[in-house]
């Protein structure tokens, strides 16, 4: 360990401990049953890094529901191989039911695309820029004229959710797995930093296998 | 259709910030005003390695960015935009690239290595996933595992992989600027592996800027 005193990474790997421990005092095969069993959860979480929205906690959730991945501002971008190959594996080999794309207010990625629409195009130049682009073009088809910057905001942060979600339902995976007749739906959720509380804003199931079973 | 999972999660979400209140009552108003993590995870997709779960942490406490394999490619428009973000405009403190045991990536890269070796014959088809994977599959190419077990050979690839990406973080334009700059805020590189049959975090390794 570094030679520093207590610092933040010191504190998060003793905190690990303590979790640790308290986990096998209440479930002493927990662990071992983890790591022997594969991992078998019906969730795949794709959201944003910011450290608020930290899903399995605002879920509730145990080691084993949730497979996530975050990046900023909660993007699906078609021609990510990042997103898209979590995207794959979590239908399959992982096998999850439910994919739900989930935004949140207050969302620094939207209020820098905000920003950056209000000064015009630029070259993008650097992998942030690069990242944001997708989501400064869809800023710019919006009207906030005259809004306030809190609804500006909410205004970007719900659109990007919907778009995101549109995304995932044209990506391979999920058009292979419904005509497949595989069981996924694709949700677009949007975290209320405020209140704490999530609200599904759009749902998206797979189309009927054959019209008698609708 | 039933959704009943989702509403489940979603109930789940509800008791979790009711109890949240109740103990802390302008929780969440206060975490709305902005987040100052110290820590940047970046780890693996994996459910069984939730990062806020096993540490513990709340709400505004890390920074996470989780991708299949815990990879970070320095071509990687997402991996590179969280560091950049988090060191730049966050102000993280610490970067903990954090793999684990029973990694289902590091497998597959084992897997596929050994197809290539046995020159199944044919080619890996060109996907989002086989390309992602591809640098780690030429990670555990390049390494000896002969005398190892099926279990030792996963674990090795594991820290392998671990301390591979850390050297890429290290080499990634944020850290170098930050370390180049005697100004700039210190940022410590972490190479940490879970173990998910103890549930605990080992350090294998850590870059400073050298002095």
């Amino acid at each position: 360990m570094s030679q520093l005193q207590l610092n933040a990474a010191e504190d998060l790997i003793n905190a690990n401990e303590r979790w640790a421990r308290d986990v096998i005092k209440h479930d002493p095969n927990f662990f071992k049953d983890s790591a022997t069993d594969s991992q078998r959860p019906k969730v795949l979480w794709i959201g944003c890094s910011d450290s608020r929205v930290p899903a399995s906690v605002v879920t509730a959730s145990m080691p084993g529901d949730i497979f996530t991945h975050t990046n900023i501002a909660n993007q699906f971008h078609s021609f990510d191989d990042n997103v898209n190959s979590v995207l794959s594996y979590a239908v399959d080999p992982v096998g999850v039911k439910h994919v739900v794309l989930v935004g949140h207010s207050v969302c620094g990625g939207a209020q820098s695309a905000i920003q950056a629409a209000e000064q015009g195009p630029v070259e993008p130049y650097d992998p942030l820029t690069r990242w944001l682009a997708p989501l400064v073009q869809l800023v710019r088809t919006l009207d906030l004229h005259g809004l306030p910057e809190n609804e500006a905001v909410d205004k970007v942060v719900e659109a990007n959710i919907r778009k995101q979600v549109e995304n995932i339902c044209l990506s391979e995976p999920i058009v292979t797995a419904w005509a497949t007749g595989k069981n996924v739906s694709v949700h677009g959720w949007v975290y209320d930093l405020a209140t704490g509380r999530i609200r599904e804003l759009v749902v998206r199931s797979p189309p009927c296998a054959n019209a008698s079973s609708c | 259709m039933s959704h009943e999972s989702m509403q489940t999660l979603l109930n789940a979400n509800e008791e979790w910030a009711q109890n949240v209140i109740k103990g802390t009552p302008d929780f969440f108003t206060q975490s709305a005003t902005g987040q100052s993590p110290k820590i940047l995870w970046i780890g693996c997709s994996d459910s069984r390695v939730p990062e806020s779960v096993i540490t513990a942490s709340k709400p505004g406490d890390i920074f996470v960015h989780r991708n299949i394999a815990n990879q970070f490619h320095l071509n990687d428009d997402s991996a590179l935009s969280v560091l950049t973000y988090a060191v730049k405009v966050v102000g993280i403190e610490h970067v903990v690239l954090v793999g684990h045991t029973n990694c289902g990536g590091a497998a597959a890269c084992l897997k596929a290595a050994e197809d290539a070796a046995a020159d199944t014959g044919a080619p890996q088809p060109d996907t989002p996933l086989t390309r992602w994977l591809s640098p780690l599959i030429a990670l555990v190419q390049s390494l000896d595992l002969s005398a190892c077990s099926a279990s030792e050979a996963l674990d090795k690839v594991v820290q392998t992989n671990i301390i591979t990406q850390v050297d890429n973080i290290c080499n990634s334009e944020p850290i170098t600027t930050a370390w180049a700059d005697p100004n700039a805020k210190k940022v410590t590189v972490h190479g940490w592996v879970y173990d998910l049959a103890r549930g605990r975090i080992d350090e294998l390794v850590f870059r400073e800027a050298q002095a």
